[in-house]
């Protein structure tokens, strides 16, 4: 609660044209934006070019934030329609060789572990790699960021049946690539 | 009804989410590069702007010049509407005279 109403105090302070308290905004959210949009970011550039675009777009409609939702609410949708524009601008282009990949911090206790994380991981994003933005974007909250329906459908404005559909047919099709990879 | 490759799919997930993005590299002078693209964003909007509000006169100009000249260098048009309409039907009458249509 004391956070909600020292974010508000913030934003006051930015509407008020003070650019310092909107870096005092950033940095309290910039961690939890950073490891969500990593999730859909080809790269290191990609990835501080979607959070860029991100707060960018937060400065520029915080006079349209009403406070009776929380603040991270409110950025979490703008960060997943961002993250979501840039799946689909990627679509157009095609061909990118990724510069310099995201890290990964690893939870796993053995070595053995860590080995079948970072494979599962792999095959994953070839597969996910192949669905739509937005089964890509529904699959990745749903099942990586472990965000119940209700609120992917609050971040990304769809109906809770359309995530539902949306889940299961990036299912069924994670599925069939990875029966594919199997054969081979 | 969840089958095998259900059940394989849900493992990969499991095993995938041990695995969360180290972003603490990528965030290193994050908001100073902010401020520059916000900085940008900004000169590029002005410079549009004023721009457009220069422009502004010389289209005025351009507008005014093309009124002038709509009504003092074309010759061919008449004040006549009757004859604006019969100058067309003049030729093809010539046209039909001379072709035995």
């Amino acid at each position: 609660m004391e956070s909600e109403l020292a974010d508000e105090r913030i934003i006051e302070d930015v509407l008020a044209g003070r650019d310092g308290a909107f870096i005092q905004l950033v940095n309290r959210y910039r961690r939890k934006v950073f490891a969500m949009s990593a999730r859909f970011a080809r790269d290191r550039d990609d990835l501080d070019d979607i959070c860029q675009d991100i707060f960018i777009k937060v400065y520029e409609n915080l006079g349209k934030f009403r406070s009776d939702a929380p603040f991270e609410h409110w950025l979490s949708r703008i960060a997943v329609r961002t993250c979501y524009d840039a799946l689909r601008k990627r679509r157009r282009e095609r061909g990118h060789i990724p510069l310099e990949t995201i890290h990964y911090q690893i939870a796993a206790e053995s070595g053995e572990e860590l080995l079948a994380a970072e494979q599962a991981r792999s095959l994953l994003e070839k597969g996910m790699a192949q669905l739509s933005p937005a089964e890509r974007l529904v699959i990745t909250l749903l099942e990586l960021e472990e965000k119940p329906v209700r609120e992917i459908a609050g971040l990304t404005g769809w109906s809770e049946t359309n995530v539902k559909v949306r889940a299961f047919r990036a299912r069924q099709k994670l599925k069939r690539i990875l029966e594919k990879h199997h054969e081979r | 009804m969840k089958d095998e490759r259900d059940e394989l799919l849900d493992e990969l997930f499991r095993k995938a989410r041990l695995m969360k993005p180290d972003t603490g590299s990528v965030e290193g002078h994050f908001e100073t590069r902010l401020l520059a693209a916000m900085e940008e964003k900004r000169s590029e909007q002005y410079l549009w702007s004023s721009w457009t509000w220069r422009l502004v006169p010389w289209l005025a100009v351009i507008v005014i010049i093309v009124g002038i000249g709509s009504f003092t260098i074309d010759p061919g048009r008449s004040g006549d509407l009757f004859a604006t309409f019969t100058g067309s039907d003049d030729d093809y009458q010539v046209t039909s005279i001379l072709s035995g249509g």
